[in-house]
């Protein structure tokens, strides 16, 4: 058979974001595949390097369209340790309620993107709405639906408003009141199933050779999350699980989604339970003159959709000298999706990408 | 529809249905992406204002770019908007293609997006929140109504200084050009 | 990372320093050729976790300072316990006229991308890489873009700002 040269993405149905893939077929089968991004390369880290430590805030949000928000978190965490902030205790415990709305806001979003391509309009539509429900805190919360640059160094930037713990308990209890309907109409769905079942199986050896993260890594069973292992916020001040899966394919990539999604919203009840009073912010100098003692800092979090990190340069003076991230997706959309896609069908390539759970602008910056 | 629409409907049928019927492209330029799922799903509802996503640009008239425009991707914008069939609309959304937003000084990024291919809106902001999407769609029935909506005929009668800004800006294209060049002294 | 391991690291390698700054992430400088025979090293001790390769551009100095950040996967009985929280920077400096590494790909296979990316984005050659494709940019740059002096606002200026408006002709 003649071997084909496919070209799928940026403008496709089947892409979710600006990136591409050039797959090499024959018939069906594919033989190569080859990622191409850069269709959203900013070169964030060359803007940076022109922004006081302030400045950077707005632009550090805008790296990962999906969740903002733990690139927030990791660029003041990284800004603290360099210049050896300290953070009150009430603070960390709202970074942490934060930072898991966002990431169910961001798992809805995935659920979106996966049951959309798949065909599951209605799933599709329901995700969407709920996701809607968890903008609406944070609108109320600073003002913006998508961008909020709520974390500041030294703490947030204010404190819930009055009723906000109502309005974040009612908003979690309407869509951990759906989740029946979700496991009836998709996860558990047989049509689902078959579709995913089996597809994109990675083993946890390979995985860890290829630098994989996040749930890439967690469905093949290692309880790998920088929540656990190197506890910041207020991670380590209640009980919580790992959820995991064994078999490594697109299927139970979603489950572990899906468990994440669970323990976030309950992870958030009992954040609130144990939450203390008192000062939300520490003040930071006058951020016009504000200069950070020369060094290095290597920070990293769990963000939606793995592990992320910056390494933090300052050479002494008002604006960073050097800011690298690393995104979760880097690995997972340049190296593993290549990797996977190799001896798939072409009808699975979005099916694969999706469960991969990429954003295009997380490798781009 | 009131009394006022059956004279335009008898009038110009052809002008009023691709009015009330605009197909968005479904391209993800950039973050304003993000605010295109929940205006096509249940709760904002773009259906409302006939506004769907179209899986192809062969049939689709309305071009949404959402977000900034890298080098990369203008080359991907360009080649999406001559697929597309006239009459066509242009719309940018957010601050970004307007004049570079917060990436003004990035060397990746364009700056105004309207020296490339012509525009018939915009929507400002970062991020620019849904209801500005439905304002945009009845701005542009107003214009398209008043014939002001003439982005691809511009397109089409300077066609020789918009491709020339755009080899300047991504060097040759590889493609071969929409319309015939007019010479500029004659 | 205890003080055993320091010592360990000294007397396999010479001309290293180790430096413990805090619990979780030391330091180790080394000389360029010594960089693959560490991680190998590294590797076999547990840390087998590349996260990045990071590269500054120390101008003043005339040297790119390369950056590789080692963190420990989970393991059922970890030998070492508390080892997952370690990240290891392992630095090493190399002179901009003569930027050019051997690939670490051997050692770490998703050195690929970064290394492809660091290739672009700051001119460094690696030999051995398989690919030195560009990976991000489109358009073709006299100083790669994230060295110190290339300057982006002077870039655009240059570039995007004399392409003209398409006016309408009267």
């Amino acid at each position: 058979m003649r071997e084909l040269e496919l070209y799928f993405g940026p403008q496709h149905m089947g892409m979710v974001g600006n990136f591409s893939i050039t797959l090499k077929v024959e018939g069906d089968r594919i033989l190569q595949a080859i990622s191409n991004p850069g269709y959203l390369h900013r070169g964030f880290e060359k803007l940076m390097e022109y922004r006081t430590w302030i400045q950077n805030f707005p632009i550090v949000c805008r790296m990962n369209v999906v969740e903002p928000d733990s690139m927030e978190m990791i660029y003041a965490m990284g800004v603290e340790k360099l210049a050896g902030l300290e953070v009150p205790e009430r603070a960390h415990y709202l970074r942490s309620v934060y930072l898991e709305l966002a990431r169910v806001g961001s798992h809805l979003f995935g659920l979106w993107a996966y049951s959309n391509m798949l065909g599951f309009d209605t799933v599709a539509q329901w995700a969407m709405y709920h996701r809607d429900l968890v903008l609406d805190l944070f609108e109320e919360l600073t003002g913006g639906r998508v961008y909020h640059i709520y974390i500041w160094p030294g703490g947030v930037r204010r404190d819930f408003p009055k009723g906000f713990k109502d309005k974040i308990v009612s908003a979690l209890h309407s869509i951990g009141g759906c989740v029946p309907d979700y496991n009836n109409t998709f996860f558990e769905n047989r049509l689902f199933y078959d579709r995913a079942k089996g597809i994109g199986k990675i083993s946890q050896k390979e995985a860890m050779e290829l630098g994989a993260a996040g749930q890439v890594l967690r469905a093949t069973g290692m309880k790998y999350d920088i929540r656990k292992i190197q506890p910041y916020a207020a991670y380590d001040k209640v009980d919580w699980e790992v959820p995991i899966r064994e078999e490594g394919d697109a299927y139970s990539r979603i489950l572990v989604i899906r468990d994440e999604m669970i323990e976030s919203v309950h992870m958030i009840f009992k954040l609130l339970d144990v939450m203390p009073e008192g000062p939300v912010y520490h003040r930071i100098p006058n951020p016009f003159k504000w200069t950070i003692p020369r060094g290095d800092a290597y920070v990293r979090i769990e963000s939606s959709r793995g592990e992320l990190g910056l390494y933090l340069v300052s050479d002494g003076g008002d604006k960073p000298y050097r800011a690298h991230f690393r995104t979760p997706s880097y690995p997972h959309g340049l190296i593993i999706l290549e990797r996977l896609l190799k001896g798939a069908s072409v009808a699975d390539v979005g099916n694969i990408m999706i469960s991969l759970y990429v954003v295009a602008p997380e490798i781009d910056r | 529809m009131d009394r006022n629409q059956i004279k335009k409907w008898l009038e110009s049928p052809g002008k009023m249905g691709h009015k009330y019927s605009l197909w968005a492209v479904y391209f993800c330029t950039g973050c304003g992406i993000i605010e295109i799922p929940p205006v096509i799903t249940s709760r904002w509802d773009a259906e409302r204002f006939g506004v769907l996503p179209a899986p192809s640009p062969r049939q689709a008239n309305l071009f949404l770019i959402t977000g900034y425009v890298s080098v990369k991707t203008l080359k991907a914008i360009i080649k999406t908007y001559e697929q597309m069939p006239e009459p066509k609309y242009t719309v940018g959304f957010g601050s970004c293609p307007i004049n570079g937003g917060m990436y003004w000084d990035s060397y990746n990024t364009i700056k105004h997006l309207d020296k490339y291919i012509p525009i018939d809106g915009w929507i400002a902001g970062c991020m620019p929140r849904p209801e500005a999407i439905f304002i945009a769609v009845t701005h542009l029935w107003t214009l398209i109504d008043k014939g002001m909506a003439k982005g691809y005929v511009k397109y089409r009668e300077n066609y020789g200084r918009y491709r020339e800004n755009q080899e300047k800006a991504l060097g040759k294209l590889e493609w071969p050009r929409l319309f015939p060049i007019k010479d500029e002294n004659e | 990372m205890n003080k055993e391991f320091k010592q360990e690291l000294e007397s396999i390698f010479r001309d290293i320093t180790v430096n413990i700054t805090d619990d979780v992430t030391p330091v180790i400088a080394a000389a360029k050729p010594q960089i693959l025979a560490i991680l190998r090293f590294l590797k076999d001790k547990g840390y087998g976790h590349l996260a990045m390769i990071s590269c500054v551009d120390w101008l003043k100095e005339a040297q790119f300072e390369l950056v590789y950040l080692v963190s420990a996967y989970l393991k059922g009985d970890n030998e070492e316990p508390g080892q997952e929280k370690i990240t290891i920077l392992l630095k090493t400096r190399i002179d901009r006229d003569n930027a050019e590494l051997p690939t670490a790909i051997p050692v770490f296979e998703n050195a690929e991308p970064y290394e492809r990316e660091i290739h672009e984005l700051f001119g460094i050659h690696f030999t051995g890489h398989p690919r030195l494709l560009p990976l991000f940019l489109e358009r073709e740059y006299k100083i790669p873009p994230f060295r110190k002096d290339f300057d982006s606002r002077e870039y655009v200026k240059e570039v995007f700002d004399k392409i003209p408006f398409v006016e309408d002709k009267e």
